[in-house]
């Protein structure tokens, strides 16, 4: 053994040490991976540790081969098995039980043993710290006391290396910057890379590139002054328009509203600012103003009699008036009702619309063609559209088109713009070149409109002509009883020019010509008046629905106030004289229903001559006396406007006529004009989101999410599916309501189609198992309302009897029907059973309707009645109907003739409970009903928790892939995750009407808190058929009870079904 | 329960942390040390559990049942080198001087059954793992220069040289630098 005597004194053991062990570790075995404790970790907890630590050098420990040790090398090397396996077989000598005895016992070996062990370690990291491997075990293992210097200084520089990578490389998950003290930390160090410290540089370099990918492109090159400029700020809004349309109103909502994109049209969601009550305050007291210039608006221009034959196609008597009513087609009230796929009634509805004719011109007596405005919504324009040119036999588009202006000025205004655009984008100086040749024009009307297509077509056989008048007009609606004053206050009458002038000179020709004729300016002056008396009436729920009064108005800008006020109804003009009551009573007579604004040429006019804001600007700053009124003369526009009355609540009892106002109808162009006036005196502005309330205060169906039966319902409904599940979706299975556990099965669509046909199954599966002879009238006697069935009964044919005796046991009871039995009804039952499917089968063609027939709602309306308050309201109207009394007799046909239709009913709660969208309308059991009486505070029963056969299965299958997957990592959890949504019943649904322990009778489509009611409300539809079966199955003074249930709710809430009529 | 001598001369009882400081970052002291053993076979014994039984017990012999548990508390072994015999320790800080004094009362080290004698040299206390690292580099590179300039022989001498040029360069060099010493160690033995 030698001592070298040239060691440190301080070494002076270890170095005998170092000798004796030959440190035969591999390179990478050496500074083993530090184990993290994996088992508690989560994965992604765990990535990001061991990415903190990857710098961080580990533990050096000898495993000498001893089992405990290598197990415990096992347990920390999950990731590194390989290298350290490797290790064990190279490590060294002292272990008695080594597993690679060549390496030990032939001292030759060693040399060839050691080759493929270094290529392999290189293979493996390429770190390369084969420095390690002394290469002498064999010498070590025969002369434990050697020593060389070398293998303890391989071993300092080792760890030197590897506590050098520790120290300098950064390891954190911060960025460079952030490692740095505060001391030296400077303002925009993380996006200037020269104020890092030099040596930072580089690093901080990698990292702002890597970061510069995902940030969004740059805007364009112009700077905000150069795109602020009025020119490119038009471009711009007109580039914008191309793929949504924007109406007038557009950019001032746009700064207040928040916008959506919806039907093709940009338009105001609601006001930014906290309105819910505001608006419902403006509503009920006040005014409140909406743009519904996104309703289309189509016009058949043609002969009377012709256009009557046309659409009596497409509209039934039984829904209530149709185009032919007196009122409405002498021009003086609006219209409305619901189309039909021509001679499709009751199945295939299109959609509700509003119609109104154009007045007759007064003297003539011949026959001339009439003008028939029919307004849709823009989501119902399509199929009515495509359903008129077919009643119509409308199949080319004429050749002229002067019927649509915009036909012809489209093309060249178009052009223009794309080339402006196109300039502009490449050189400004090119497009100020162009700019003093053709002027971009401000886009009026619909910005999307393909200019070579037709939107006019006529027919060679019926002379009808039908347009697409979609954007040529303005529609404002003004809801409140304040609507009056505001109306009068913004707007003046035109002057009617006395002296004559030469039509050419003044730009408003057309109303020169009109001021000649002295039949029009009495018309005018007759319109005037009563446009006066309007101020004196408190609310616009006192006119007849509908009435129409046509106008022509000076410009409302001229005499816009100069701060923003309320506008009050002034007392001096309510008085109460023979004029106005008649105004009161019999509405606007025809002739002043006339306005010029049917005139296509003159509305045209009318939009081209208007003054613009900033001459108008100009000329106010040029009067003498600032503030003045601006006398504009003979240069005043005069623009003719339809003003008509919309009734507000017209069904129900309470709260009639609520929310009753005027729609101003005005030609395109003229948007701003009016509505900054109107906003002056004080009107309230609402979006989409307060016409829903407007139209559930109203207990009317909004367009288009009531109407399941029209194919832009259906796609409402879709979308809404959709947006609702992709947000149930975002929140964590533990934080959303487990629908299955809540018994719901569809809680984001109302499945109507399959509720009707589990309906419809219920009742002739019943009729069927109710053939056997053991059925019975145990109870008859015992119900008042059933021995009046059974006299029935007797008069009436067996056939007849037999099918109410099995439609009369109801789903809750199934215990009563096994009991005596009375035998002849029985028998006959056979037949009959049958031939109440085969009817249905024919009947239908297994889609569902919406009932709409008059006659029947208000039968349905007044049985829905309880017997206390049908004394009082509903006798009298049964006597004047010669109504049926509510018995199985009477239900029959009304059964057969819908066997799959919804009732769109309107639900009051009783005491507590909030409806919401898709609640659950569902029948209430005897004991509820017992319950209910003795505690008149009872809040209503509970749903019992369901199971979820769903997620146990879930569970089961990730375990199983994940047992197999172990080793391929946790990716797979991911995507059993996303195969069925966990909390939603996957696949098709199981009977709805029985999966919970109440009988589901229908869905909410609108629900909230009521602030004019003060308690919940809600609208919605429930089966006919179910809806008889709980009526004749209910006592009589309890009739019309139901439970309503909310999707992530176990707990029912009384409320009682009222059809409004 | 073991019998706990406390010893005279242990250090003066440091004062308890005041309670604001839980809310900042607890503050830990750690100690680089390194094991010095005759016996060679002793390194192998070294591992971290071995280890910290080993200062554990030595803590709870000298300073009682308070320094056991005052020490336990944030102590782990942070780092181990059974080549070099350099350990990190980690402590409390307000109690780093209850492990600093119990440690050369190590006197051997124990493990299955095998006991070799060694002792404990403390070589830095730092308060990060950084400042100790940075030691330990400064450390190691002047051991082995001391090691260069005591080094007459040739063979040795190259060798030496080589493990101080590749810990001393940078980092792609280093890799073939030490890469190629390692062979040249091998042909060297032979």
């Amino acid at each position: 053994m030698r001592s070298p005597s040239y060691l440190p004194c301080t070494l002076l053991g270890r170095r005998r040490l170092e000798g004796v062990e030959p440190a035969a570790l591999g390179p990478e075995g050496l500074w083993l991976c530090r184990g993290t404790p994996a088992l508690e970790m989560s994965n992604a907890r765990e990535k990001k540790h061991a990415k903190k630590m990857r710098n961080q050098p580990t533990n050096v420990t000898l495993s000498s081969g001893f089992g405990a040790v290598d197990e415990r090398g096992v347990k920390h090397h999950n990731g590194n098995e390989k290298s350290f396996q490797y290790q064990k077989q190279e490590s060294h000598s002292g272990a008695p039980q080594h597993q690679q005895p060549k390496s030990t016992h032939v001292p030759s070996e060693p040399c060839m043993n050691e080759q493929p062990c270094k290529s392999q370690c290189r293979g493996e990291k390429g770190k390369g710290q084969a420095g390690w491997r002394g290469g002498h075990q064999g010498a070590a293992r025969e002369i434990p006391k050697y020593i060389t210097a070398s293998t303890f200084a391989q071993a300092r520089a080792a760890e030197v290396n590897a506590m050098l990578k520790a120290v300098t490389q950064k390891s954190s998950n911060s960025l460079v910057f952030q490692t740095l003290p505060r001391h030296m930390r400077r303002r925009a160090m993380s996006h200037n890379v020269k104020r890092l410290p030099r040596r930072l540089r580089e690093i901080a370099q990698k990292e702002a590139e890597k970061t510069e990918h995902q940030k969004k492109e740059h805007s364009k090159n112009k700077c905000r002054k150069a795109r602020r400029c009025h020119l490119n700020l038009l471009l711009e809004f007109n580039r914008r328009q191309k793929k949504n349309v924007w109406l007038e109103t557009h950019i001032w909502h746009a700064k207040r509203f928040h916008m959506v994109k919806k039907w093709g049209y940009c338009l105001g969601e609601s006001p930014t600012v906290k309105s819910y009550r505001a608006s419902y305050r403006a509503m009920t007291k006040h005014c409140l103003l909406q743009d519904l210039s996104y309703y289309c608006c189509l016009e058949l221009n043609g002969k009377e009699e012709e256009i009557l034959k046309a659409l009596a196609r497409m509209c039934s008597i039984d829904t209530g008036l149709t185009f032919a009513a007196v009122h409405c087609l002498s021009g003086k009230r609006q219209g409305s009702l619901v189309l039909y796929r021509a001679d499709k009634y009751p199945e295939e509805m299109l959609g509700p619309i509003t119609f109104i004719w154009k007045p007759e011109g007064g003297t003539s007596t011949t026959p001339v063609n009439r003008k028939l405005w029919l307004w849709t919504h823009p989501t119902l324009k399509q199929d009515i559209l495509t359903e008129l040119k077919l009643v119509c036999q409308c199949v080319q588009p004429p050749e002229a088109a002067a019927s649509i202006p915009e036909v012809v000025l489209t093309p060249h205004e178009e052009k223009s713009h794309i080339k402006q655009t196109e300039n502009c984008k490449k050189r400004k100086r090119e497009s100020d070149g162009e700019k003093n040749t053709n002027p971009v024009k401000k886009i009026v009307g619909d910005g999307t409109r393909n200019p070579f297509q037709p939107y006019s077509w006529t027919s060679s056989t019926t002379g009808i002509v039908v347009s697409d008048f979609t954007m040529e007009m303005n529609r404002y609606r003004l809801i409140g009883p304040l609507s009056h004053s505001i109306l009068t206050e913004a707007l003046k009458t035109a002057s009617v020019y006395t002296e004559v002038e030469d039509a050419e000179t003044v730009p408003h020709s057309w109303w020169v010509e009109a001021c000649k004729n002295p039949d029009s300016v009495s018309v005018h002056h007759r319109q005037e008046a009563f446009f006066e008396l309007l101020g004196g009436i408190a609310s616009p729920a006192e006119f007849p629905a509908g009435t129409v009064l046509g106008l022509t108005v000076g410009d409302p800008r001229v005499n816009l106030p100069q701060k923003k006020a309320k506008a009050l109804p002034s007392l001096e003009k309510c008085q109460d004289n023979e004029k106005v009551r008649q105004l009161r009573l019999e509405g606007v007579p025809v002739e002043c229903a006339h306005s010029f604004i049917w005139n296509q040429d003159i509305c045209k006019s009318v939009t081209e001559n208007k003054i613009s804001e900033k001459e108008l600007n100009q000329m106010r700053s040029e009067l003498m006396v600032p503030g003045s009124q601006l006398n504009l003369g003979h240069r005043e526009s005069k623009i003719p406007i339809l003003l008509i009355q919309q009734p507000g609540k017209v069904t129900g009892e309470d709260r009639l006529g609520w929310g009753s106002g005027w729609d101003v109808l005005l030609p395109k162009g003229w948007g701003m004009a009016f509505w900054i006036p109107f906003i002056y005196r004080g009107a309230r502005v609402g979006g989409l989101k307060e016409a829903l309330i407007h139209s559930r205060y109203k207990g009317a169906p909004s367009i288009p999410d009531d109407f399941p039966d029209c194919p832009a319902g259906i796609l409402f409904a879709r979308e809404q599916e959709n947006n609702l599940l992709e947000k149930y979706k975002r929140h964590p299975p533990a934080k959303r309501p487990n629908y299955v556990k809540h018994g719901t099965l569809s809680p984001f669509r109302c499945p109507w189609g399959q509720l009707t046909r589990d309906w419809e199954s219920r009742i002739t599966t019943r009729a069927e198992s109710l053939v056997s002879p053991s059925c019975s009238w145990a109870n008859v006697k015992s119900d008042p309302g059933r021995e009046d069935l059974c006299v029935v009964e007797d008069e009436q044919e067996s056939k007849l009897s037999c099918e109410a005796e099995t439609l009369k046991d109801k789903p809750g009871e199934p215990e009563e029907m096994m009991d005596t039995d009375s035998p002849g009804a029985a028998v006959a039952g056979d037949t009959t059973g049958e031939g109440v499917c085969g009817n249905d089968s024919g009947g239908t063609k297994g889609t569902f309707c919406v009932l709409r027939s008059r006659k029947l709602l208000k039968l349905l309306a007044a049985w829905c009645h309880p017997v206390a308050r049908r004394n009082r309201v509903a006798i009298q109207a049964s006597r004047m109907y010669q109504q049926q009394e509510l018995t199985r007799a009477t239900c029959l046909p009304i059964l057969r003739d819908y066997p799959r239709s919804l009732v769109w009913v309107s639900l009051s709660l009783l005491k507590k409970g909030n409806p919401e969208l898709h609640t659950m309308i569902c029948i209430p059991s005897k004991d509820d009903i017992l319950l209910l009486n003795e505690d008149r505070l009872y809040g209503g029963p509970q749903e019992s928790r369901h199971s979820d056969p769903f997620k146990a299965k879930a569970r089961k299958q990730k375990e199983k892939k994940t047992e197999k997957e172990q080793k391929q990592g946790g990716q797979h959890c991911a995507i059993v995750c996303a195969e069925g949504t966990p909390g939603l019943w996957p696949g098709s649904l199981p009977d709805i009407t029985g999966h919970c322990s109440r009988t589901l009778l229908g869905f909410v489509t609108q629900g909230d808190f009521s602030l004019a009611a003060g308690c919940g409300e809600a609208l919605g539809f429930v089966s006919l058929t179910g809806l008889l079966e709980m009526l004749l199955s209910q006592p009589a003074d309890k009739r019309g009870l139901v439970l309503l249930r909310t999707p992530a709710s176990l707990q029912y809430r009384f409320a009682r079904i009222i059809i409004d009529i | 329960g073991f019998p706990v001598p406390v010893l005279a001369h242990s250090p003066s009882r440091p004062r308890l942390p005041s309670l604001t400081r839980f809310c900042a970052r607890p503050r830990r002291r750690y100690l680089l040390c390194e094991l010095v053993s005759e016996d060679p076979r002793c390194r192998a014994c070294l591992e971290e559990r071995v280890l910290f039984g080993l200062v554990r017990d030595a803590i709870a012999r000298v300073h009682g049942a308070f320094g056991a548990a005052a020490c336990a508390v944030a102590f782990t072994v942070k780092y181990l080198n059974a080549y070099t015999g350099v350990v990190l320790l980690r402590c409390r800080k307000e109690f780093y001087q209850l492990l600093w004094s119990a440690l050369p009362f190590i006197t051997y080290l124990e493990n299955k059954g095998q006991r070799y004698a060694c002792f404990f040299n403390t070589l830095h206390v730092g308060g990060t793992i950084r400042t100790c690292q940075k030691f330990l580099i400064q450390y190691n590179r002047r051991q082995l220069l001391i090691l260069l300039h005591n080094c007459p022989d040739g063979e040795e001498r190259e060798s030496i040289k080589k493990s101080v040029m590749s810990c001393s360069l940078e980092e792609p060099q280093e890799d073939q630098l030490s890469g190629g010493g390692s062979e040249e160690d091998a042909t060297e033995m032979e």
